[in-house]
């Protein structure tokens, strides 16, 4: 498959709404967004900010209200299974088949890429030695750990090699130790080529993966650019006073440290 | 259409995991069919009641076992387990038909309705059950018990899509009562009260339940047959369309 030129992801004047009892609910309400091929791209806001709906739009889960959407270069209202074969999602929660063992799955994925079934069973190998599940390969996914149910579901997004890789949460839940192995591995598919879309709850996560990251609040943008420069913004803005990415978490929400408590969170891996 | 099939094997691999969930598929009408038959027996003596055409109760009980079981399916409600626990967004997120995503399980559900029709008529040939329409009238049971499954799935199939929820889905199961007893199911139609002889006649589970009985207690009557095929084709068409529809548009 050739690789798309231009931006990995572009979205221009994006739009969710949804009817619910109370009158149409604005969950997204205008995201523009361009991230370059190769990049590590960090979605931060709070919970129900519109993280989630914004990549669930840009995968082809949900359709678009309003406003226009490209990934790996085309359109994906236009052609959405042409971006689902360049795309990996590894969504909120780790969806696995429980009744299927973890090699059964990932042949299954491959198969249903595309793959023949001895291209599929190779393809399985190199996954389960990647994520480091080999002996736990003929296991039903029911008995996963969380940690090896996402390493799983990491694997089975990257079954047919794709450009744009999504990752919603993919650390929520995590042990410290987990957490450490799902960033060297998100550095690792990084650094093959593939960009990578990764919305967090963690800001130490976003500091220490992504080379640029977006906050988004009640539906908007109102933060892009480099962790670095972001704080540096800030920074200068509070006469040269040290900041955190917290800081410029909470600067750019509104939100007080108390409120903030339980929607995002700074951890240590 | 690789995609259906991957598909179906994987359900099918999913049954074969959840051996209990096959076990009460079987065992709730076998038992149906062993307490109706003890219930009636003694009324319906097969020397002196004409519609047995010389068998047993049993054998007149035989069809609600089956569409029973048939109905028993257990697709629609791995679908909302697989809806709730984020793997059917998986499977929506790659390159493949979203037709594939609701037959698959329907061509898995055929499968299993072929095995389990088959195995509850052989266990009913030792209790004297005969088929008298022999061997063709065996895989026409067979056929149309397996197609009703696949019907009665794939409307369960559009609850769980539509209402994304266990609960609701599970209910909705229930629906299948009524319409096993606005039929005939214990006596022929002509011998039911006019109003239910209306509903009965009304009722498309009747047709099916006819020519399951004819095929088990007289020889080939097409006359009985082919409504339970055009009853299984009609609802078919009706549930396949109603599914495509429902999953193209799932957001």
């Amino acid at each position: 498959m050739t690789r798309a030129r231009g931006p990995a992801v572009r979205a221009q004047g994006l739009v969710k709404h949804y009817d619910g009892s109370d009158g149409a609910v604005e969950a997204v309400r205008g995201v523009d967004l361009e991230i370059q091929t190769g990049e590590i791209f960090g979605f931060l806001g709070p919970n129900g900010a519109g993280k989630s709906t914004t990549v669930r739009m840009l995968t082809t889960l949900l359709s678009i209200t309003a406003g226009k959407a490209e990934v790996a270069g085309i359109d994906v209202v236009e052609d959405p299974d042409a971006v689902r074969r360049r795309i990996g999602v590894a969504l909120q929660e780790a969806g696995l088949d429980p009744r299927q063992t973890g090699r059964e799955l990932l042949t299954l994925h491959g198969r249903l890429f595309g793959l023949n079934q001895a291209e599929a069973e190779a393809r399985t190998r190199e996954l389960l030695d990647l994520v480091e599940l080999e002996e736990a390969a003929d296991r039903v996914t029911k008995g996963y750990s969380g940690g090896m149910q996402r390493r799983l579901d990491l694997a089975a997004a990257l079954v047919h090699e794709p450009e744009v890789l999504f990752l919603d949460e993919p650390t929520t839940g995590l042990d410290p130790a987990s957490r450490l192995t799902v960033w060297e591995e998100v550095r690792r598919i990084n650094g093959h080529g593939t960009t990578v879309f990764l919305t967090t709850q963690y800001l130490e996560e976003a500091d220490q993966l992504c080379d640029r990251l977006a906050i988004i609040d009640d539906g908007v943008i109102v933060r892009e650019g480099t962790p670095a420069d972001l704080k540096a913004e800030l920074s200068a803005r509070r006469d040269g006073t040290e900041v955190s990415l917290d800081d410029v978490f909470l600067d750019a929400t509104g939100r007080s440290r108390d409120r903030a408590a339980g929607e995002v969170q700074e951890v240590s891996a | 259409m690789s995609s259906t099939i991957a598909l179906g094997l994987r359900s099918l691999r999913e049954a074969a995991r959840q051996p209990d969930a096959l076990f009460m598929t079987m065992f709730i009408p076998i038992f149906f069919l062993v307490v109706n038959t003890g219930q009636a027996a003694e009324i319906f003596p097969s020397a002196s009641t004409e519609f047995l055409e010389g068998q047993g109760y049993g054998a007149f009980q035989l069809p609600i076992t089956l569409l029973l079981a048939a109905s028993f399916g257990m697709a629609a409600l791995f679908l909302v387990e697989e809806i709730e626990g984020g793997y059917f967004d998986k499977l929506r997120a790659m390159p493949i038909p979203r037709y594939s995503m609701v037959l698959g399980r329907l061509v898995a559900e055929g499968a299993k309705g072929i095995v389990l029709s088959s195995v509850i008529v052989l266990i009913a040939l030792p209790f004297g059950i005969t088929i008298a329409s022999g061997v063709p009238g065996f895989f026409l049971i067979v056929a149309l018990s397996a197609l009703w499954g696949v019907v009665y799935a794939g409307f369960m199939q559009l609850i769980a899509l539509k209402t994304r929820s266990a609960a609701a889905t599970n209910s909705g199961g229930l629906i299948f009562f009524p319409l096993l007893f606005l039929t005939p199911n214990f006596v022929p139609r002509e011998m039911l009260t006019r109003p239910m002889e209306i509903a009965a006649t009304l009722n498309p589970v009747t047709y099916l339940m006819e020519a399951l009985r004819s095929l088990i207690l007289t020889d080939l009557d097409w006359g009985a047959i082919l409504p339970g095929f055009a009853v299984i084709g009609g609802l078919g068409v009706i549930m396949l369309l109603l599914n495509i529809r429902m999953i193209q548009t799932y957001d």
